[in-house]
């Protein structure tokens, strides 16, 4: 089995983010970049699928050289080879750019190594800008099948079963392959590196593709700034429970709560 | 394929029990004020089995027509197709779908197929020279955007609470009836399994009493169920309540569960981890309960108790249920 994943680095998701007013943008000097969460629980999903059907995992991201570190971290935990589709302004591309590329990059790995995906996987959105339309749109750029918000695939007959998280439950659906799937929290989580495993990643070779054309954004953001802030209310420490329950329930019943 | 001449406002009108769901009706509301100051008409557009109250209910919310597609029940990309076919006959200006599971999976569908891009989660629509300035959430809600689509239609799916409904019992307008086309399927739906037997509606709720970790277990997690219900609200918890199964995941609120919007909403035993908190920012009141003073939820709480959530939710119960008697 051939197995495709898409990764986007982005600033660490467990950080809060803020708005600084003085650069007009997004605060993120000193966030340290990670793989997007729903990302590694792509990889993490693709990894358990190689190891019941056997084959290869190709981890693609696009961006600078700051990228790389996202790609040796996958190739620590269960990727096989690695490309990035060198660009200086990934940040500039919309989502049908990003689509355009990484449909782009399948075709040039397929050409470079003489094979062909049976499957691509991403995560359901990314954590920074989550816009969760990649995958949707790699699919209509390959022509292919497409399932999001993924919790389970499995092989079945000649193509794949695959769960979608619902509402209420899960979808069931069956696709020929190739297909993408856009992937969900499982209620499992990613592996950890090992030294050795980080030790191996780090000698394998990171392969670059040159960026091509694609379509130019038709959005322009116009302004970008903070919402308003929330001011921290009132902390209530008391002698004993039952006085902060009360100092509470004064608080509440004068801002008309209940 | 590109549009021109485009004009009017169409509103996917997502159905659930053969109903619109409340954003819809928000949404047709936003619609219907942007409509009438560009002189034009709003188009909800509505697909499946629907109740014959559907029809008016979407009138009433601010449709001048309805166009109804009768399909053979639910099929993603049998929607797309239903989407694209109206936008393509249509030819609206701007194309909104409430931001749920399956709104952020036919918008994008949309946009591609009009050479357009969709703008998603919206908070805010504005016009500003002839065109929609749309507000997105990014990095969780912390920073937004104010973004323009340069390119007919515009395509948003828009979020759970960021307008009001204005229901007018008098408006009248026409109702469409088509026919779903065929549409070569790529995928196949084997099976559809509920696992959730109670209906969790936790973005439109008005009261969220919501659990985490400190809760400390399964037997102290039902303190919040029982508040929930003193207050009249809804459940909801934290990635690793749901994690350690105190509770089924339909009812988690953060990244990768809901965005919530309460009047009122509860944090028991929930230390503000930015992926819950991103999910419960916009709520008009927090109350926070916590025995850790450092804890971040209290950065963002206009209440917060430090004290231990398992001593202080029956006092809380008790003290509610005499204002309430």
């Amino acid at each position: 089995m051939e197995i495709l994943v898409c990764i986007k680095q982005v600033p660490d998701d467990s950080v809060e983010i803020t708005y600084d007013a003085e650069k007009n943008a997004p605060a993120l000097d000193g966030v340290t970049d990670v793989v997007n969460a729903f990302d590694t629980y792509a990889l993490e999903m693709a990894a358990r699928f190689k190891e019941s059907e056997g084959g290869e995992i190709t981890v693609v991201s696009i961006g600078d050289d700051s990228v790389k570190n996202a790609l040796k971290n996958c190739l620590a935990v269960g990727a096989d080879k690695a490309y990035l589709v060198k660009t200086e302004n990934a940040q500039a591309l919309s989502a049908e750019g990003v689509a355009q590329a990484l449909a782009q990059a399948k075709a040039a790995i397929e050409t470079a190594e003489n094979k062909k995906f049976d499957l691509v996987f991403c995560g359901k959105e990314s954590t920074d800008y989550a816009s969760s339309q990649v995958g949707i749109m790699l699919a209509d750029e390959l022509d292919a099948p497409v399932v999001t918000n993924v919790i389970a695939v499995e092989k079945a007959d000649e193509g794949v079963d695959i769960k979608q998280e619902t509402e209420e439950g899960y979808l069931l659906l069956h696709a020929a392959m190739p297909c993408v799937v856009t992937v969900q929290k499982p209620n499992y989580d990613p592996r950890y590196p090992t030294i050795k495993s980080k030790m191996a990643a780090r000698k394998k070779p990171i392969e670059e593709l040159a960026m091509g054309e694609t379509a130019a954004s038709v959005m322009d953001v116009l302004k970008v700034y903070g919402p308003k802030k929330r001011e921290a209310g009132v902390k209530i420490k008391a002698e004993s429970a039952e006085e902060a329950v009360a100092q509470a329930m004064a608080l509440m019943t004068e801002a008309k709560v209940f | 394929m590109s549009l021109t001449d485009t004009k009017d406002i169409m509103v996917y009108a997502e159905l659930s029990d053969g109903m619109p769901v409340n954003a819809v009706l928000e949404i047709l509301a936003k619609a219907r004020t942007l409509a009438d100051a560009r002189g034009e008409a709003v188009v909800a557009l509505m697909a499946g089995a629907a109740r014959e109250e559907a029809e008016t209910a979407l009138i009433q919310a601010g449709a001048d027509k309805v166009i109804a597609v009768s399909t053979d029940g639910w099929h993603p990309e049998v929607y797309a197709e239903i989407l694209k076919n109206t936008v393509e006959s249509s030819k609206p200006a701007l194309f909104l779908a409430a931001a749920t599971q399956y709104g952020k999976d036919l918008t994008p569908a949309v946009a591609k197929a009009f050479g357009t891009a969709c703008a998603v989660d919206v908070l805010d629509i504005q016009e500003k020279d002839g065109q929609f300035v749309f507000t997105c959430p990014v990095y969780g809600g912390t920073v937004l955007n104010d973004v323009v689509i340069t390119q007919a239609p515009a395509v948003a799916s828009v979020r759970s609470g960021s307008f009001s409904k204005a229901v007018d019992e008098a408006r009248q307008g026409d109702i469409v009836r088509e026919s779903a086309p065929a549409v070569d399927l790529k995928t196949i739906i084997k099976e559809s399994v509920k696992e959730i037997a109670e209906s969790v509606n936790l973005e439109e709720a008005e009261v969220i009493v919501a659990g985490g970790r400190g809760m400390g277990s399964k037997e102290n997690f039902e303190l919040v169920k029982e508040l929930a219900e003193v207050c009249g609200g809804v459940v909801g918890a934290t990635r690793p309540a749901i994690e350690d199964e105190w509770i089924p995941r339909s009812h988690q609120v953060g990244q990768s569960g809901k965005i919530v919007v309460p009047k009122l909403y509860i944090a028991c035993g929930i230390s503000g981890a930015t992926q819950h908190v991103s999910g419960m920012i916009g709520s008009d009141y927090i109350v926070a309960i916590n025995k850790d003073e450092d804890a971040p939820i209290f950065d963002v709480a206009d209440v917060g108790i430090v004290d231990d959530a398992i001593k202080v939710i029956p006092l809380l119960i008790d003290a509610i249920k005499e204002i309430k008697a």
